[in-house]
């Protein structure tokens, strides 16, 4: 088994009266067990100037890794818009099943348990057609 | 305008032939703006017993018009089997074991435009479930403003 953690750390000095500083490391498993996650995409890069919906992950892609992904499983993804934040106003909109969750500005990442399973890709939607670098990573059993 | 950061750092000696270390930092900033933070921020500490999907987050007309969010969700219990699921909408987005955190962006992209208090509509609040025992979830929502409720008894 391998052993892979995940540490994120929250900071800021002004936006309340104390300092927030708040830091958790996770190690990752495989469903409800205190066995490591073994398998992984390594970190992927993808160049896009699509301003449409499309398909990151695909689940359905008979054969390939994200195929694995299901509800009874555990798995973890990061992703992070390398562009320049620019005038902050472009983004890329991270969808699952074409349900928006959030937006990843240029310079954003996310790390985020995964179910996956049928029709339950993660997608991408632009708000425009500048060209758009996104790096991530899946961590899967 | 505030200064708060996020840093993730990954990190394996074993799971490939070579050592995985990567890290990225971020800034929070209100959407369309180049470099100007957000500077509001809700942190809370909840039990969720098991049974019934909960609003954790509720959506409201003020952050959906931002979009500019982040949401921090980690689950504070220690037996590897208990877990929560996390939903936006009729979607869930995964599953949160014991010791795992969750950091995203939550644009809040459906609101049904209804009071806090009211449940009932289709929108993007965010939605968790306990599975086999009580968790108990830490959350921080990052956020550029509120729809505040009118006191009833004013």
């Amino acid at each position: 088994m391998a052993t892979t953690t995940a540490t994120i750390t929250l900071s800021s000095a002004d936006m309340m009266d104390n300092a927030l500083s708040l830091s958790n490391t996770a190690t990752l498993y495989t469903a409800g067990t205190n066995t490591g996650i073994t398998e992984t995409t390594g970190l992927a890069r993808k160049k896009f100037t699509d301003a449409s919906e499309f398909k990151l992950l695909d689940f359905g892609l008979a054969g390939s890794q994200m195929a694995d992904v299901t509800a009874d499983k555990s798995a973890k993804v990061y992703i992070k818009n390398i562009n320049d934040r620019g005038d902050g106003t472009k983004y890329v909109a991270v969808l699952i099943n074409s349900i928006e969750i959030g937006r990843l500005y240029g310079g954003d990442w996310m790390f985020f348990p995964w179910k996956g399973g049928n029709d339950k890709d993660v997608d991408i939607d632009a708000s425009d057609a500048t060209e758009t670098t996104l790096e991530y990573v899946v961590f899967y059993e | 305008m505030a200064t708060t950061t996020a840093t993730i750092t990954l990190s394996s000696s074993d799971l490939l032939t070579d050592n995985l270390s990567l890290s990225s930092t971020m800034n929070l900033y209100q959407h369309g703006t180049t470099a100007t933070g957000l500077d509001e921020c809700n942190y809370h500490r909840a039990n969720i017993p098991t049974g019934t999907n909960f609003d954790l987050v509720q959506d409201s007309a003020a952050l959906n018009t931002s979009g500019a969010n982040y949401l921090y969700i980690i689950n504070k219990n220690t037996d590897v089997t208990d877990y929560v699921t996390i939903s936006v909408r009729t979607e869930v987005i995964g599953h949160l074991y014991a010791g795992d955190w969750m950091f995203v962006p939550w644009s809040d992209a459906t609101t049904d435009n209804q009071s806090s208090t009211d449940q009932t509509g289709d929108d993007s609040s965010i939605e968790i479930q306990a599975f086999t025992h009580e968790c108990v979830i830490e959350y921080a929502l990052f956020h550029v403003g509120e729809t505040l409720v009118d006191a009833a008894d004013s």
